[in-house]
């Protein structure tokens, strides 16, 4: 009875048992993870290649700063440094050195890179996590309103906000929320990640939890919107698409209510392209982070990458690319994971 | 003939049609820029800090160091517009270009071509521009491929598809036949029925490298001699306390040059593809 016409991703719906779609999840997992090393490979290749082009080494300027003119200390350095062998050899060494966890050690902060990197990626992630959330709580609700509404007023309303929303630029969008929740109304800070010297008294307690999500709201708009915006036409366009399909059909005929087909059967199956697009954009939404924390002096990678990139800390600078590529790998393992379980017809191709 | 049915259903689509127009006239202005404002838009002309409308000599104001608004966000046009347009064509080209010999050719080239794409889809964009900028140096060539190269994978993946499609149908078999080369049924045979959705995909990833110029000129990487709307949102940005307009004016025109950007991609994909119309 169900056959054909049966939703395709409903979800009570008897598979192949519990334990081998639970295979077929490790043997997905395990091809990504085996894809990924190339992948991998070529991001350090590219990287540690485009920092070669770079016009003065770091130990240039690091001699220069220190003041260090003595010939012999700055042979000494190149020496420590590695910079007296060749571009191949410099690759391999690195290479080497990322298998076991090595990014290098960064001049600048005396300490290893990985240790720079590893201070501010928690805040990176953060806000990386609650703007995708919120993208794609407010852009799945919008996308089911919209479409459920179609041709009404409320669908243009929200085909018009998401219009204005994927043309804004968040650093701008940005700045208007801190003029009007900061400068205006005075509900929001205008920055940090805490209030310093606040309640709770650091980043503890109840209190210190509070304060970082008080912090963390208008980051989270301003990079948070652009996507929204994306996943509501995404998942209008899907909803309609979905709606349209036999198994629809079948489940009104059943005599489901129309709220029930459309929460139950077609939102499931609508989400698809949404989190097809999802996985693409992980890196974007890296890359973004970068340009909110810059206008919201949100203490994540960018703040590290901007100080780096303008003294010439090139290690630190490859360790951000090198590490950001692998968030962005791994948030898309996740999402390939997420995709399968949402829909069962996807077995590994 | 087929060109006024296209021009038809383009301008059927209200918001694609607003939105041609307002590019047009945002290019007109950039175009016309020293005829109506021919003093050099960074000199100092009036009093700091002016708000729209106090002085109608400024219409919309003067920023901190008493320069122009109204003449910074016509010559800024110029930049924006060109840079978004280059980098577009930049990433087409080689998007176009690797996408059109991957399906071609297939197999292996195909695979490698593939693998690349997924490599620049991996990469945090903007953090490798920015690295790009500032190793290879903040000019406008270099900000413009750096935007090229980490724009063209959308590109190659539907100029790809596109081929896939094309490459057997019966036309290009009777091509091989009659002993055409490679190169020539590429560029000469497919491509041109491969192009209409890669126009459309062109058009959008203009609109996106504005938004990439943007950000790298708001961080004050962008080309130091160009004052481009990016900048101009940057330079505001510790008045916001007392004069905010000036952020807002700069990032009003950026989000209405981009709106109207995907507003003509739209229409073109419906003009082009009727198919997907009421999606």
């Amino acid at each position: 009875m169900a056959g054909e016409l049966a939703s395709p991703a409903a979800s009570r719906r008897p598979t192949g048992g519990g334990s081998s779609r639970r295979i077929a999840a490790l043997r997905l997992l395990r091809r990504r993870l085996i894809q990924a090393v190339p992948l991998m490979l070529g991001v350090v290749v590219i990287n540690f290649c485009l920092i070669q082009m770079a016009p003065g080494s770091f130990l240039e300027l690091m001699t220069a700063e220190n003041q260090v003119s003595d010939p012999a200390t700055i042979e000494l350095l190149r020496k420590t440094y590695g910079l007296d062998d060749p571009v191949w050899l410099q690759l391999v060494k690195y290479i080497w050195a990322l298998v076991q966890f090595d990014f290098g050690f960064s001049y600048r902060q005396n300490r290893p890179v990985i240790d720079a990197i590893s201070d501010h990626l928690p805040a990176t992630l953060l806000l990386m996590v609650s703007s995708i959330t919120l993208a794609l709580a407010v852009g799945v609700a919008a996308g089911v309103v919209a479409s459920m509404k179609v041709r009404t007023f409320w669908d243009s309303l929200v085909s018009v906000a998401a219009m204005f929303f994927f043309a804004a630029p968040g650093f701008w969008l940005g700045i208007m929320l801190i003029v009007l929740f900061s400068v205006k109304l005075g509900w929001l800070p205008v920055g940090g990640m805490m209030t310093i010297g606040g309640v709770g008294g650091g980043a503890t307690g109840a209190g210190g939890v509070l304060d970082v999500l008080h912090h963390l709201i208008l980051p989270t708009l301003a990079l948070g919107l652009f996507y929204a915006a994306i996943y509501t036409r995404v998942m209008r366009s899907s909803m309609l698409e979905v709606a349209q399909l036999d198994f629809v059909r079948t489940a009104r005929a059943k005599g489901l209510s129309r709220n029930q087909v459309t929460i139950g059967h077609v939102l499931r199956n609508a989400l698809l392209p949404v989190v097809t697009i999802l996985g693409v954009q992980m890196g974007t939404v890296l890359a973004g982070s970068v340009v909110i924390e810059s206008v919201f002096s949100w203490p994540g990678v960018g703040s590290l990458l901007f100080d780096s990139v303008s003294s010439r800390n090139y290690p630190v600078v490859l360790g951000i690319m090198v590490l950001g590529s692998l968030v962005v790998i791994a948030a898309n393992i996740a999402v390939d994971l997420v995709y399968m379980w949402l829909d069962p017809r996807i077995e590994i191709r | 003939m087929r060109r006024f049915e296209f021009l038809g259903r383009f301008s059927r689509n209200r918001g694609a049609l607003v939105g041609a127009v307002l590019i047009l006239v945002v290019a007109l202005m950039a175009l016309l820029a020293p005829l109506f404002f021919p003093v050099d838009p960074l000199r100092i002309v009036g009093q700091p800090e002016l708000w729209p409308g106090e002085d109608p000599d400024f219409p919309l104001g003067t920023d901190s160091l008493g320069r122009d608004m109204l003449s910074m966000i016509v010559h800024g046009a110029r930049a924006t517009l060109l840079i978004g347009l280059f980098a577009s064509a930049v990433a087409t080209l080689i998007g176009v270009s690797v996408g059109a010999t991957a399906g071609y050719f297939g197999g292996w080239i195909d695979e490698i071509a593939m693998r690349a794409a997924e490599l620049f889809q991996t990469i945090p964009n903007l953090i490798f521009v920015l690295t790009i900028v500032v190793i290879l140096g903040s000019t406008l060539t270099n900000i413009v491929i750096a935007i090229g190269i980490v724009s063209w994978t959308p590109i190659a993946r539907m100029t790809r598809a596109e081929f896939l499609s094309l490459r057997d149908r019966e036309f290009v078999q009777a091509c091989r036949a009659m002993g055409m080369g490679d190169l020539r049924i590429i560029v000469g045979e497919i491509l041109p029925n491969a192009l209409p959705p890669v126009i459309v995909l062109s058009s959008l990833v203009v609109a996106g490298a504005i938004l990439f110029e943007s950000a790298v000129s708001f961080l004050g990487l962008g080309d130091p001699n160009v004052a481009s709307w990016g900048r101009l949102v940057g330079d505001g940005r510790l008045l916001i306390r007392s004069s905010w307009y000036i952020c807002a004016i700069p990032g009003v025109a950026i989000m209405i040059t981009v709106l109207c950007l995907n507003l003509i991609g739209d229409g073109l994909n419906d003009a082009l593809n009727p198919k997907l119309r009421d999606r």
